[in-house]
């Protein structure tokens, strides 16, 4: 496959993805299972990005990991502050 | 880290060497992590507004605009792919093919900031103001941080327009256009993550 090639359908991955995205925005409630999914998707959106569009998959390896760090820590930060959010509330409380 | 020439790519990227090539220069890379740490911190806020402020961080996604969040995520989503096909164009050593992409990524820029005023009228018209509570608040700052960043990378493509209209780039020496590439990249990148966190996840 082309570079061409491969970025025309990363593209069309992406878009899929934020479509996906929206339409789990408008149902009426949220668990764990699509929580997880939202998390996965931006991991997803991100590693691509960083991989392809940046064109980071072969580049500096340190570069290279600290942008996908990014794509690691925020999907787990979004499914951390869904199941212990008075945990982490509490964490963050000065006393 | 190291700054390899002979590593980088010509035509598309290629396996390297354990420390591997640098796509454009080390300033862009200073500034982009630099950007990047800065909207990490605004997530790390985000986050712990919302464990202190559970009630109105569900309720505040309900009453955004999501078909404009939607939109302006399309929207960016497409000019990062705009920007990638200018990079290959150029590789390819077809400069006004590479300008024209460029054209469709700061049209796009446009675009996302004429959506983004509208879903602040829109905002306005539906009593969501900055100071209408702390999951708004942090919606702004961070939103309109991002329409920033947005309307000073669509002035810079627009300068590597006009610089590859004027001959300076090549196939084999277009380091300008590269740091532009990934500067857009990384405002794309942040605003994937921006979406689900303010207008997706309750």
């Amino acid at each position: 496959m082309s570079q061409i090639q491969l970025v025309n359908r990363l593209w069309i991955i992406l878009i899929g993805l934020t479509l996906f995205s929206a339409f789990m925005a408008e149902q009426p409630s949220q668990g764990l299972g699509s929580i997880s999914i939202m998390a996965l998707v931006l991991a997803i959106k991100g590693r691509i990005i960083v991989d392809y569009f940046m064109e980071l998959k072969t580049a500096n390896r340190l570069l290279r990991t600290l942008m996908q760090v990014y794509f690691y820590v925020i999907p787990a930060m979004i499914i951390a502050a869904y199941l212990f959010p008075e945990q982490i509330a509490q964490w963050a409380t000065l006393k | 880290m190291q700054l390899a020439e002979s590593q980088a790519p010509v035509f598309a990227p290629k396996k390297t060497s354990k420390s591997g090539y640098i796509p454009g220069n080390l300033a862009i890379w200073a500034a982009i992590l630099a950007e990047m740490s800065e909207f990490a911190v605004m997530f790390v806020v985000y986050f712990l507004a919302k464990v202190h402020n559970p009630e109105i961080f569900a309720d505040g996604p309900l009453h955004l605009n999501t078909l404009a969040g939607t939109i302006n995520t399309l929207v960016m989503l497409t000019s990062s792919f705009f920007v990638i096909r200018a990079v290959i164009a150029m590789r390819a050593d077809k400069p006004v093919v590479s300008a024209r992409w460029l054209w469709g990524a700061a049209i796009s820029g446009g675009i996302y900031l004429v959506v983004k005023y509208y879903e602040y009228r829109w905002n306005t018209a539906h009593g969501i103001t900055v100071e209408t509570d702390l999951f708004y608040a942090v919606y702004y700052y961070v939103t309109f941080n991002h329409f920033l960043h947005v309307g000073w990378g669509s002035a810079a493509i627009v300068w590597v327009i006009y610089r590859i209209n004027a001959g300076a780039y090549s196939s084999t020496d277009h380091e300008g256009l590269i740091n532009i590439a990934v500067y857009w990249h990384m405002i794309d990148l942040a605003w994937i993550t921006i979406f689900p966190l303010l207008y997706v996840i309750r």
